[in-house]
């Protein structure tokens, strides 16, 4: 049964004839647009430390596409099957013995990525940066677009009573802008330019006026997603090309428009044109933050604008966000239901749909998946 | 004045007339690392007196907009700074400077360490920025001027180990000379980046957390990226290319932040000190000595071109 395809692929998981996993459906890619719903490994016992969840809620996101597309992101490239998605919530249905803050039957969001724990990086806190991270959706490790899985305790987290399971799935996106947002330090008194009012970009924008920034503009190349970005609270926006000739003239026009200086710029994109446009829009001393990675090999001239101390900060997934995340929901400091623009249902149609639906943009922000 | 250095910048200004987006469009008095004698205080002026020794800070900045008030005078955009067109240097037998910009040298402090305090700033403000430490292991890229500074500096923050690279063997001698508890000779060529990280790590003997591109080039900052553990520091410190491409892979993927540096802000008085207290000695960089002729002044200006082993050219006026 194992075809093995060009450069080592192996198109076969064992869970698929394991009658014991048979109750357990999950939605695998298993070669260049091919995604099939079949059964995925239920583990039988549960580690001390850990719980299981019956998945609720999962959304799914562009590096999920990617994979789909691809069979492989810049970094990593999957060598056999793998399930998706990694942005989830569910309800526990057991808990290892030593776990003492959960119990049966709470609702909980899942992080996604578990670090080993052990590494400096680990123990300075800076746990996403882990050589050895196990991060659902990132081969080797399979997701969580399925309908049960086992994970720590630890990186599951209660949710308020006021809040869905699909806010509980948001946290994951939501975290990348909180962690952007921390990183680049902002705070009252801050201008913020986000380049792209993607998914990500809109994030963005929701916690930059969560964390106070005085003003938050937006740029993209499509209206419709400048029309979401008014809507969700920007001061402005300015609709650009995708052409690298207008980048002086967008520089001066998104000058002119927000009339000081800005603070922070957020590409939410990360090609070359945003990036150019962020370090000649940034003032002297500010920050550039790097969230988007729509590009492998960005590569940018940084005399001109290390010489005015324009400093680059890159991000990479999160850490240490789930808990603000989820205090920001159920304050309402941020409210991330209008990005929730598709649902559909774990069946071999709408799983085909969705990431159809995610793939092309367009009026789609976030794709959930009801489990 | 009693004292001045030449750096690249000056150099720069001889040989091309401009620097970036700095024209010279009419002659100008060259040099900015200066240290002089103080002859006459205006009126208001109560902590310095005729007779002082004085390092002087290059740069007036405007103190009232928002960089000055924030402390970041060094990105005023109304600086006026020696020898940055259209503002004259200071290589000249007299200059008048804000007398809080003119800072006293103790006793064992000669004029021409007061000179060195300026590139040595240059050190000691990307060593801030960058969070150097006794907790941080640093690799400077470039045993130039610049590079030495920074190797100096790092060490005097508490550095417990700093490797040294650069494609010529005698300026990697000065900087072991210097302190430098490893050094690695690398080429010129953008192919070796991959074996030069390895060799820098395996000298290194741990993570690189903050490294510092005194040279700016393409395969300098290449190789920056590449040897920085995640979560760690590239200062780029250098202004080697204007058009230097840099690839953001490692800061996309494994938040290697990039800093820049320009000038510096803050940094006289704590270079006087480090330098009296002993914690830093700048004598060893100047290399060579000239006095104030027409001859001593070009021949001067050219040994500085050439680089090699000029580090440091210093006029006694």
């Amino acid at each position: 049964m194992a075809e093995v395809q060009e450069g080592g692929f192996r198109a076969f998981h064992p869970s698929w004839e394991d009658p014991s996993c048979a109750r357990n459906l999950a939605v695998w890619v298993c070669g260049v647009d091919d995604l099939r719903l079949l059964p995925y490994t239920v583990v039988p016992q549960l580690g001390m430390n850990d719980v299981r969840v019956k998945i609720k809620a999962v959304g799914i996101c562009g590096s999920d596409v990617h994979y789909v597309k691809k069979l492989r992101n810049s970094r990593v490239a999957m060598k056999e099957p793998m399930v998706l998605g990694h942005e989830s919530s569910g309800v526990i249905c057991e808990v290892g013995a030593s776990v003492t803050h959960l119990r049966v039957g709470d609702r909980v969001a899942l992080e996604a990525g578990i670090p080993c724990n052990s590494c400096v990086l680990c123990k300075e806190g800076r746990y996403n940066l882990c050589k050895n991270v196990r991060f659902f959706g990132s081969p080797p490790t399979n997701g969580s677009l399925t309908q049960e899985v086992v994970h720590p305790a630890s990186l599951c987290y209660k949710l308020p009573d006021n809040l869905t399971f699909e806010e509980g799935a948001m946290c994951e996106p939501l975290s990348v802008g909180v962690h952007a947002c921390r990183r680049a330090k902002v705070e009252p008194g801050r201008r913020v330019l986000i380049l792209g009012a993607g998914p990500i970009g809109l994030i963005v924008l929701l916690v930059s006026r969560a964390f106070g920034a005085t003003t938050v503009h937006v740029t993209d190349i499509d209206q419709r997603r400048l029309m979401a970005a008014a809507s969700l609270g920007a001061e402005g926006t300015l609709r650009v090309s995708s052409d690298m000739n207008d980048m002086e003239n967008e520089v001066m026009e998104l000058k002119q428009l927000i009339g000081v200086p800005i603070d922070v710029t957020f590409d939410c994109v990360g090609i070359t044109k945003t990036m150019q446009t962020a370090l000649k829009v940034t003032k002297s001393g500010g920050k550039v933050c790097l969230v988007g990675m729509g590009q492998d090999n960005l590569t940018l001239p940084l005399t001109s604008s290390a010489a005015r101390e324009v400093d680059v900060l890159g991000i990479f997934r999160y850490c240490n966000t789930y808990p603000l995340c989820l205090d920001l929901l159920q304050s309402r400091k941020v409210d991330v239901r209008p990005l929730i623009t598709h649902r559909y249902r774990l069946t071999e149609d709408d799983m085909k749909e969705a990431f159809q639906t995610t793939a092309m943009a367009g009026d789609a922000i976030k794709v959930m998946f009801t489990i | 004045m009693k004292a001045v250095g030449i750096c690249g910048s000056d150099v720069h200004y001889y040989k091309h007339m401009r620097l970036a987006d700095f024209i010279v469009k009419e002659p100008m008095v060259i040099g900015h690392e200066c240290a002089g004698v103080v002859e006459e205080i205006g009126n208001e002026v109560t902590h310095l007196a005729v007779g002082d020794n004085v390092a002087l800070e290059p740069g007036v900045s405007c103190a009232h907009c928002s960089h000055c008030k924030e402390g970041r005078y060094n990105l005023c955009d109304e600086m006026k700074f020696f020898a940055t067109p259209p503002i004259h240097g200071s290589l000249a037998n007299f200059v008048v400077h804000p007398a809080s910009l003119c800072f006293k040298l103790p006793e064992n402090v000669s004029l021409e360490e007061g000179a060195m305090c300026e590139p040595l700033s240059v050190g000691v403000h990307a060593c801030r920025r960058a969070g150097a430490g006794p907790h941080t292991k640093v690799l400077v890229m470039g045993s130039g001027p610049i590079g030495l500074v920074t190797l100096m500096a790092a060490k005097a923050f508490g550095s417990p180990r700093v490797v040294v690279v650069d494609v010529d063997e005698n300026r990697l001698k000065m900087a072991q000379e210097l302190g430098a508890h490893e050094v690695v000779c690398v080429s010129t060529r953008i192919e070796d980046v991959e074996k030069e990280v390895l060799e820098i790590q395996q000298k290194m003997a741990a993570d690189v957390d903050i490294t510092f591109d005194c040279a700016g080039l393409e395969k300098t900052m290449r190789t920056a990226l590449k040897a920085t553990r995640s979560g760690g520091e590239v200062c780029l410190v250098g202004m080697g290319h204007v058009e230097m491409k840099v690839p953001l892979t490692a800061a996309a993927a494994r938040e290697v932040d990039i800093l820049g540096v320009f000038r510096y802000r803050n940094t006289y008085q704590l270079c006087i000190d480090m330098i009296s207290s002993g914690r830093i000695n700048v004598k060893p960089l100047i290399t060579h000595r000239f006095g104030f002729s027409q001859e001593d002044v070009v021949k001067a200006f050219n040994v500085s071109a050439m680089g090699g082993s000029a580090i440091k050219v210093m006029f006694n006026i």
